[in-house]
Parts: C-alpha cells; structure tokens; sequence
C-alpha cells in the first residue's frame, strides 16, 4: 500500500490553516497560564490581607485586574483567529461545491455532445427509412399475386361478410309459419274455468 | 487469612488477591512470582483504564498521595509495593509490549498501553468521523485537549504520535508538519 498515492497532496493552504490552529493553541495556552497567574494573584491578596498588609494586598489585586485585562484582549484575538480559520474552512467546502458542479457540467456536456441535433436527425431519418423499406417490401410481396389470385381474395373476404351478417339475422328472426293458422275456439274454454270456479266455492276447507 | 474483594474510593473493583500479604513482595518461586506479575499487570492495566491514567512512575511507589494509591498500597493489610519491585514490574511490562518508557532512556517512568496503538487509532479515526473532523487539520494540541471531552482527552502526546503512525500507514491520516509545529489530516480511506 503506497503511502504517498492514497494521501492528498499538503497544499500552502493546509499549512496556513495550520499555523492559524497552532496559533489559536497557543493563544488558548496563554490564557489558561493567565488564568493560573490570575488564581496566584488573588490567593496572594488573601494572604497578604490576613496577614494584615493591605497596601500589597492592593498592589496583588492591581497585577490581578491587569492580567484580568490581558486576557479580555486575548479573548478578542483568539476570537479574530478562530473565525479566521472557520472562513476560510468554509471557502474550502465551497471551493469544493464549486469543483464539484464543474465536474457535473462537464459530463452533462460530454453527454449533449453524444445527443447533438445532427445525430437525433440522422437517426430519425434512418428510422424513417427504415420505415418506408419495410412497406415497400410490404408492397413487394402483395404485388407478386395475381389478378385472379387478388379478385379470390377479394371475394373470399365478400363472403365473409355475408355470413357475418347472415349468422345475426338467423339467430334474432323466427322462421316463417308453414301451417295455415288455425283459429282457437274461445267459448269452449271460458265455461270450463266458471265452472270450477263455482265448484269450489260452496266446498270450503 | 481472608481474601475478599475491595471497592476503592474511585469506584475500582480491587481483586481477592491485592489482599493478600504474598502478592506485595518478589516471590523466590518463579512460579508463583511469575503467576503474581500477571495479575500485577493485568490490575495496573485495568486500574489505569479505571481512572483513565496514562503513566506510572516508580516515584508512585516511593511517595504517597498519588493517583496509584489505592492499588499500590493496601492499608488494610498494611503492605505497598516498594519501588524495586514496581520497577520490576514496570520492565516487565515494557518487556511485553504492554508499556514504554517515555522518555525514553530512562526506566523510572512508563506510559501504559491498557490500549494498543492500534486500537487507539481505531479510537482516534472514529472520534473524527463522528465529529466530523474528517479531511480537516487538526493541532495535536486539538486532540489531546478538545474543548468537549473526547475519549482522547489527555492522552499523551507520544502515544497519539504512535496512533497516528499507524493511521498514515493504512493511509488514514497524513501528519502536516509546519515550521513551529505540527499537525495531522484525518482520511476517510478504508485499510
């Protein structure tokens, strides 16, 4: 495994990006040294009050407040740094939004230039082709019957309809009577029913 | 004589044997004495990972009121472990990859490997990846000493040089070095 091929090359901005953190470090080491000077000063102010030494329990204090205001000034400059170094890691990301929106352009133009009008044309107009070589095979083919051949076809295809349409007709029309009609004698039935119905009336359940 | 387990103050387990008055002095059986500097090692190992400490000293035997304390001294049977015998131990250590002494050149004073180098790569590159801090340079002053306490908090700086080594060999870290100081690129490169 190579060392030097996986590993991205250390550019000028890394380093200054790392100088600014090595910077910033020592900027935050500073102020936790102040911050002990600050505790030193004050518990020497104790001492010195309860031994009863005011003035340099005074002068203790007055070293304290100037420490105290080194390290307000500290806090502006660590400040200053920090965002300095987000910046520009930031410019970074963008940086590399931007590479990757080239790289995308790039392949949709590679891709446009396999697309270009001239080919789709070309290719329609092949299809076209194709196309009109197909009916005309087509065309080839029916031309080769005869005259004879053509007008059996033709009349193959009459009869076919005929029967199509014969077939529904039979099944939806009765067949023509064969026998004369014969007229039903009415009187002969309507007695019969007045008699039974009489009949029952006189025997109920 | 009974041997019984002690919690200490910090919440350690001590194990039956720091009880027992044998275990505080050099065994002449090379049996027994080899049996006692195993458990001496794994107790140290485990102590350290306990409290999170990175190095003992053979002056943690000489002095009390160190962070050794409670495993190198038992109070109870009123023995500790004289600093011949830690030093002893301490080489024994180093003898199995367990130890080194930093600086070296020296024997009175080891950082303890209760994990590998290896590991704390592993350790390292997985703090990066969940903080996001993949492909960005960082101080090792960022490392060691991160505003959030990360599991690297205070690891010495040795033995994250170690860690990183290992990372910029599988080409998962590539140390920058700049006129007053140096710093490291973490990689998102697989093994």
């Amino acid at each position: 495994m190579g060392l030097t091929q996986s590993a991205p090359k250390i550019t000028a901005q890394d380093r200054a990006i790392l100088d600014l953190k090595l910077q910033r470090d020592k900027l935050k080491q500073y102020q936790r040294k102040i911050q002990v000077i600050l505790d030193r000063e004050y518990e020497i102010a104790k001492s010195y009050f309860a031994a009863g030494d005011r003035d340099r329990a005074v002068i203790a204090l007055r070293r304290r407040k100037y420490q105290q205001s080194l390290l307000l000034k500290t806090d502006g400059q660590l400040e200053n740094l920090e965002q300095l170094v987000s910046t520009i890691e930031f410019s970074l990301v963008e940086m590399s939004v931007l590479h990757g929106l080239k790289q995308g352009n790039e392949v949709l133009k590679e891709i446009h230039r396999e697309m270009s009008i001239e080919s789709v044309e070309k290719l329609m107009g092949e299809t076209q082709e194709a196309r009109e070589y197909q009916l005309e095979i087509g065309n080839l083919l029916a031309n080769q019957l005869s005259v004879d051949d053509e007008e059996a076809v033709q009349e193959e295809l009459r009869q076919l309809q005929v029967q199509s349409t014969q077939s529904e007709f039979r099944v939806k029309l009765p067949s023509v009577p064969a026998e004369q009609p014969v007229a039903i004698e009415i009187q002969d039935t309507q007695p019969m029913l007045s008699r039974e119905a009489r009949e029952r009336v006189p025997v109920p359940g | 004589m009974q041997l019984t387990t002690h919690t200490t103050p910090s919440g350690f387990l001590l194990p039956s044997i720091h009880a027992a008055h044998a275990f505080f002095t050099e065994q002449p059986n090379p049996i027994t004495q080899n049996t006692f500097v195993n458990n001496w090692i794994q107790l140290i190992l485990s102590y350290a990972r306990h409290r999170r400490l990175f190095v003992i000293r053979v002056e943690d035997a000489e002095v009390a009121g160190g962070d050794w304390d409670e495993v190198l001294r038992n109070e109870r049977i009123n023995r500790r472990v004289i600093p011949s015998y830690l030093t002893s131990l301490i080489s024994a250590m180093v003898s199995r990859d367990l130890a080194y002494y930093e600086p070296p050149k020296q024997t009175r004073s080891v950082v303890l490997l209760w994990r590998l180098p290896e590991e704390w790569a592993d350790v390292l590159h997985s703090w990066g990846t969940a903080t996001g801090q993949i492909n960005t340079i960082l101080t090792m002053y960022e490392i060691t000493d991160p505003p959030v306490p990360s599991p690297l908090s205070g690891i010495p700086l040795s033995l994250l040089r170690r860690a990183i080594t290992v990372l910029t060999r599988s080409g998962r870290a590539q140390l920058i070095e700049v006129a007053d100081g140096e710093g490291v690129r973490l990689l998102a490169g697989g093994k």
